[in-house]
C-alpha cells in the first residue's frame, strides 16, 4: 500500500481538528478554575479539615517541684526517663543489633522477642525509665522502628531513710503517701499544652504554637534536717537490730520552734523500688500508730499536781508497801520505795505515787490537761493519716481509769504526739504547733502550765537520767539531758500481754536551755531487755548528742559528766 | 519560501517541544522524590531506603531517553508497516496478564507481566500502539468513513476486546484513555458525524452500566461526589488530596514541606503526585503543569496539520493521537485529584512513578518529535 494511492481518498476536515482541541483545552480551563477554586477560594476550609487530621494538643508534662531539707539538699528530685519503644511491624533486627539491644536495655534476648511478637501491634514498650543517657546509646544503634518517649521519674536520693516522711508518687507522678500526697497541688504543677503537626505513625514533625504554657512544680523546704535524719535512722535501725524489735520509731524536734527536724519509722522501705510494697513497711507508724506510752506520761499528771499549787517538787508521798487497791484492781511498784517526793515520783517512776498523786485532782482537770497538751486531738503536722489517739471523755472514768492514765495505760497516744507534749517541758510551759515545712519565724505557742512549773518537771527530768534515776543511759557527754523512760504490756485483746513490751524515752537537752526534743520508741524488743532505760534511752543518748555536736549547741556541762559511776543499782520501772 | 534572517540556522526538530517535556520529566523526577521519601523512608517494601522511588525512576527515565532516541530513529512509513503486528503483540500481552501466575497482582488489579528486573504493563504500551493502529486503520478505510458496517463496525469489534481484556484486569482508566484516542482519531478521520453521535450515546450507556453494575466502581463514584460524607473511608483518599490543594494556596508550602505525602495521602508519588505538587508548590506549580499539557496538546496538534498539509495523513494522525493520549489522561488524572472525576487508578503522564508508563510516554513523544522533524524535512525537499 502505496501513501500515495490512500492519500487521494482520505479527508481530514480542519475544524474537526480545532473541534477536538478546542474542547480538550477547555477541560484544561476548568482544571485550571478548579484549582483556583481549591487553592484560594477554598482553602480556609480544606486546611481547617487538614487540621484535624494532623494537628494535635499534646500535653507538656510539668516538672514536679524538688522536696528539699531545711539546708536546701534534695531529698526528691524527678529525673527525666525514656520509654524505649518498638513498633512491632516495622522494626528492623539484626541478630547483632538484638545482642546489642539486649545489653543495653539488660532485658534477655527472649524478652526482647516476646514484646515483639505480635506484628500487627503498632505500639510496644521495650522497657520504660531508661536513663537519657542509656536511651541516646540505644537510638545510636539506629534500629529502624525504635522509638523514645520522654516522661520523668521520681527519685529519692536518701532512699528507705526518708520513705515515710516523703511518701512516693505513682505511675501518673502523683503523690500517693507522705509529703509527696499532701502537697501534691503545691509539688505538681500544671501541665501545658503545645499545638503540633504529626505526621500519620503519630511523630511530630511541626511545633505550631503554645496553646497553654506548663507551670513548673514548685520546690518545698522541709523542716527536715538530713544529717539528724540519717542518725536518727541508722541508731533506731542499729536498736531495732540489737533488740530484735518488731518495729521502732524515732522523732526529733526542735524544741523551740517545734519543726520536725527527724522522723523515721522501721520496717522502712525503698520508694525508688517499689515492687515488694507492703502495709507493714509503707506504715508511718510514728505518726498512724497508737500505743499505750506508760510511764512518759508520768510527769503530764506530776506537771498537772504541781500547777493547781496544792503540791511543790518536794511534797511528799508514800507509796509503801508498793502496792494499793482501788476497788479490785491493784497498782504496782517494781520495788517498794517508801515515802518519795514528787521528784522522786519522776526519778524512780513509781506508780503508786503518781496514781496516788493523780486521784487527788479534778478528772475534768487533768481531761484538759491532757487536751492541752495535744492528746486525743489531731497533731496537724501536715502527714496524712494523722492518729488522734485515745482520751476517754472525763465524764466516764472510774478512779482505777484515772489512776492508770497518770502513768500511761488505758490512755493512746502517738509517738508524734508524745513528743510535741514535751515541747511544754522544754520550753516554759507552751505548747509548740508542730511543723513538717522549714518555718521563717518562731510559732506562737500555746501556754499549758506556768513557766514554773515547767522548770520544776524539767529538773525532775533531769534527775531521770542520773544515777539513781531509771534511764543512766540517757546521759550525753557534754550536754544535760531530761527525759523519760517508759515501758508498758502491750494490749492483747482486753488485757495485756504477759511479755510484750513496749519500750520508750522522751526527752530534750540541753536541759539549761533546751534545743531538741527527741522520742524513741522500740515495739516488741525480743533480745532479753525492753525497760525502756535500757533499750530505748541508748538511742536517745546517740541522737541526741550526735544532733546537738552537728548544730554546734553550746555545751552546758562538763565534758566529764558522764564518768561518773554507772553501776549504781539500776531503778527498774514498774511495768 | 521566504525564510527571515534570524531562522536561518532554523534547527532540524521541534526544539521547545522537546525542552518542555524534558523540564517536565525533570520536575516529575524531583517531585516523586519529594513526594516518596516518607513513604519509602517508613516501609519495609522498600527497605526503608528513602532513596527508593527516586533510584527507580531515575532508571526509567534513562530506559525511556534511550527509548525515545531509538524510537526517534524509526520513519512513520515504518511505524505504519509496524502498526498491526504491534497490535497483536499488543493484544497477547494484554491476554497474558490476565492468565494466573503470569501476570502480578497488586492492590486487587492484574496489570503488570514480571520482567526480572522491573514489571512491564502492557496497556501503558497499548495506548501508543492504539494511536498507530486507529491512525492506520483511518488511513486504510477513508474511504468507508460513511460506512457503518465496513468503516466503524470493525473498528467497535477490535476495540471490544480490547476493552474486555482492560476491564479483565480491571483497569478501567486505560480502558477510558484507549477508548478515548480511537474514538478521537476516528472523529478526526473524518467518520459520520451521525455515527459518531450515536457512538457517544451508546458509550454512555455502557459508561453508566458499568458503573452499576460493579459496586468496586460504584463506591469510587460514590466517594468522588462528597469525600467529606465518609471522609475516614471511602473518601479518604480524596479528601486529602483535596486538603493538600488547600494548603497549597497560591505559591504552596514550599518544596519537601508537604504534610500530606507523610503517609496521610495514598499513592502520593503516583496517581496523586499533583496533590503533593499543589501543596508543596501551590497554584503556581499545578499551573505550570496544566500549561504544560495544553502546550504538548496544542503543539501536537500544529505538527499534525503541517503533516496534513504535506498529505502525510497516518503521520497527522498520530501526532494529533499522542496529543489527545496525553491531554487526556492529564485531564482525567487531574481530574481525580481535584474531585472532578471518580478515583481510577490512573498516572499523570510524564511525571508520575512507573516504569511502563514513563517509556511509553518517551517513545510516544518521539515519534510526535519524528513526525515534526518529518515535516521540516520534506520542507526543505529532503526525503524521509
Amino acid at each position: 500500500m502505496s501513501l500515495a494511492s490512500t492519500a487521494l481518498r482520505v479527508r481530514l476536515p480542519l475544524w474537526r481538528a480545532w473541534l477536538v482541541v478546542a474542547l480538550l483545552l477547555l477541560w484544561f480551563v476548568a482544571l485550571l478554575l478548579r484549582s483556583l477554586y481549591l487553592q484560594v477560594m477554598n482553602t480556609d476550609f480544606l486546611v481547617q479539615k487538614g487540621d484535624a487530621r494532623y494537628s494535635r494538643v499534646i500535653e507538656i508534662s510539668a516538672h514536679r517541684g524538688m522536696i528539699t531539707d531545711r539546708q536546701g539538699e534534695p531529698l526528691a528530685i524527678s529525673t527525666p526517663v525514656e520509654a524505649v519503644w518498638a513498633s512491632p511491624q516495622d522494626i528492623e533486627l539484626s541478630a547483632d543489633k538484638k545482642q546489642r539491644l539486649a545489653k543495653l536495655l539488660d532485658l534477655s534476648k527472649a524478652e526482647i522477642d516476646k514484646r515483639l511478637a505480635d506484628t500487627s501491634k503498632e505500639f510496644s514498650y521495650l522497657k520504660r525509665g531508661v536513663p537519657p543517657e542509656q536511651a541516646v546509646k540505644v537510638m545510636e544503634l539506629g534500629i529502624p522502628g525504635v522509638f523514645l518517649q520522654r516522661g520523668y521519674r521520681r527519685y529519692y536520693p536518701a532512699g528507705d531513710v526518708t520513705a515515710h516522711i516523703l511518701g512516693f508518687t505513682g505511675i501518673d507522678d502523683n503523690g500517693q503517701e507522705g509529703i509527696e500526697l499532701t502537697y501534691q497541688k503545691w509539688l505538681a504543677g500544671q501541665v501545658g499544652s503545645r499545638r503540633v503537626i504529626k505526621d500519620r505513625p503519630g511523630h511530630i514533625i511541626e511545633d505550631v504554637e503554645s496553646v497553654k504554657t506548663p507551670q513548673e512544680g514548685r520546690n518545698l523546704a522541709l523542716s527536715i534536717d538530713r544529717k539528724i535524719q540519717y542518725l536518727a535512722f541508722r541508731e533506731l535501725k542499729a536498736a531495732v537490730d540489737e533488740n530484735k524489735a518488731k518495729a521502732g520509731a524515732i522523732v526529733v524536734l526542735d524544741a523551740k520552734t517545734g519543726e520536725i527536724l527527724a522522723l523515721a519509722n522501721l520496717p522502712s522501705y525503698n520508694p525508688n523500688n517499689r515492687v515488694k510494697l507492703n502495709r507493714n513497711s509503707t506504715r508511718n507508724r510514728s505518726i498512724t500508730d497508737i500505743f499505750e506510752p506508760g510511764s512518759t506520761m508520768k510527769p503530764v499528771a506530776i506537771a498537772a499536781a504541781l500547777e493547781t499549787g496544792k503540791y511543790t517538787p518536794e511534797s511528799r508521798v508514800e507509796t509503801s508497801p508498793g502496792y494499793f487497791s482501788i476497788g479490785p484492781a491493784t497498782v504496782h511498784d517494781a520495788h517498794p520505795q517508801g515515802l518519795l517526793t514528787l521528784s522522786q515520783v519522776i526519778q524512780k517512776s513509781s506508780n503508786v505515787g503518781a496514781a496516788k498523786i493523780a486521784l487527788t485532782l479534778e478528772p475534768e482537770y487533768l481531761w484538759s490537761v491532757f487536751n492541752h497538751m495535744g492528746f486525743g486531738q489531731l497533731p496537724q503536722s501536715g502527714f496524712p493519716g494523722e492518729a488522734t489517739g485515745k482520751v476517754r471523755p472525763y465524764k466516764t472514768w472510774r478512779p482505777i481509769e484515772q489512776a492508770t492514765m497518770s502513768y500511761g495505760h488505758g490512755i493512746s497516744v502517738s509517738l508524734l504526739q508524745l513528743a510535741r507534749a514535751y515541747t511544754v517541758f522544754a520550753s516554759d510551759g507552751e505548747l509548740k504547733p508542730l511543723s513538717m515545712l522549714k518555718l521563717d519565724e518562731m510559732p506562737a505557742g500555746e501556754r499549758v502550765f506556768s513557766p514554773r512549773t515547767a522548770q520544776e518537771v524539767r529538773a525532775m527530768l533531769e534527775l531521770v537520767v542520773q544515777p539513781g534515776g531509771t534511764a543512766p543511759k540517757a546521759r550525753i557527754t557534754g550536754y544535760r539531758a531530761a527525759g523519760k523512760t517508759g515501758t508498758a504490756h502491750k494490749q492483747d485483746g482486753n488485757g495485756y500481754a504477759a511479755d510484750r513490751y513496749v519500750s520508750s524515752f522522751v526527752g530534750f537537752a540541753p536541759a539549761s536551755d533546751p534545743r531538741l526534743i527527741v522520742a524513741v520508741m522500740i515495739d516488741e524488743p525480743s533480745n532479753g531487755q525492753y525497760y525502756g532505760g535500757t533499750v530505748a534511752a541508748p538511742v536517745f543518748r546517740n541522737v541526741m548528742g550526735g544532733a546537738l555536736r552537728m548544730l554546734s549547741v553550746p555545751l552546758d556541762a562538763p565534758t566529764t559528766n558522764t564518768l561518773l559511776p554507772d553501776d549504781a543499782p539500776e531503778i527498774k520501772e514498774m511495768v | 519560501m521566504y525564510y527571515p534572517a534570524s531562522q536561518h540556522v532554523r534547527s532540524e526538530y521541534d526544539q521547545p517541544l522537546l525542552w518542555s517535556v524534558l523540564l517536565l520529566l525533570a520536575f516529575g523526577l524531583i517531585m516523586v522524590y519529594s513526594a516518596s521519601i516518607a513513604s519509602a523512608s517508613a516501609s519495609r517494601m522498600t527497605g526503608f531506603n528513602e532513596s527508593y522511588f527516586l533510584l527507580r525512576q531515575c532508571a526509567f527515565l534513562a530506559a525511556g531517553l534511550i527509548a525515545g532516541a531509538v524510537a526517534f530513529q524509526i520513519p512513520l512509513r515504518g511505524w505504519q508497516q509496524l502498526s498491526p503486528w504491534l497490535f497483536l503483540a499488543g493484544i497477547v500481552l494484554l491476554a497474558l496478564v490476565l492468565i494466573p501466575g503470569v501476570g502480578r497482582e497488586v492492590n486487587g488489579s492484574q496489570r503488570w507481566l514480571s520482567l526480572g528486573v522491573a514489571n512491564l504493563q502492557p496497556s501503558e504500551f497499548m495506548k501508543l500502539i492504539v494511536v498507530m493502529y486507529a491512525a492506520d486503520y483511518t488511513v486504510r478505510k477513508a474511504a468507508l468513513m460513511d460506512n457503518f458496517t465496513k468503516g466503524f463496525m470493525p473498528m467497535f469489534l477490535v476495540m471490544l476486546l480490547i476493552g474486555g481484556l482492560l476491564l479483565r484486569e480491571p483497569d478501567f482508566g486505560a480502558f477510558a484513555v484507549i477508548i478515548s484516542i480511537a474514538m478521537g482519531i476516528l472523529f478526526l478521520g473524518g467518520l459520520n458525524w451521525r455515527l459518531f453521535a450515536g457512538l457517544i450515546v451508546l458509550l454512555i450507556i455502557g459508561f453508566l452500566l458499568l458503573i452499576w453494575t460493579s459496586p468496586y466502581r460504584m463506591q469510587r463514584i460514590i466517594g468522588f461526589m462528597d469525600p467529606w460524607a465518609d471522609p475516614y473511608g471511602k473518601g479518604y483518599q480524596l479528601s486529602h488530596a483535596l486538603i493538600a490543594f488547600g494548603r497549597g494556596e497560591w505559591l504552596g508550602v514550599g518544596l519537601g514541606g508537604s504534610v500530606e505525602k507523610l503517609l496521610y495521602l495514598p499513592e502520593a508519588h503516583t496517581d496523586f503526585l499533583l496533590a503533593v505538587i499543589a501543596e508543596e508548590l501551590g497554584f503556581a506549580g499545578v499551573a505550570v503543569v496544566i500549561l504544560g499539557f495544553a502546550w504538548i496538546l496544542v503543539r501536537a496538534f500544529l505538527i499534525g496539520r503541517a503533516a496534513e498539509k504535506q498529505e502525510r495523513h497516518f503521520s497527522a494522525l498520530v501526532a494529533q493521537g499522542v496529543g489527545i493520549w496525553l491531554a487526556v489522561q492529564a485531564i482525567i488524572n487531574i481530574g481525580v485529584n481535584m474531585g472532578l472525576l471518580p478515583t481510577k487508578g490512573l498516572t499523570l503522564p510524564l511525571l508520575s512513578f512507573g516504569g511502563s508508563g514513563i517509556v511509553a510516554n518517551c517513545v510516544a513523544l518521539a515519534v510526535l518529535l519524528r513526525v515534526d522533524y518529518e515535516n521540516r524535512q520534506l520542507l526543505k525537499g529532503y526525503a524521509v
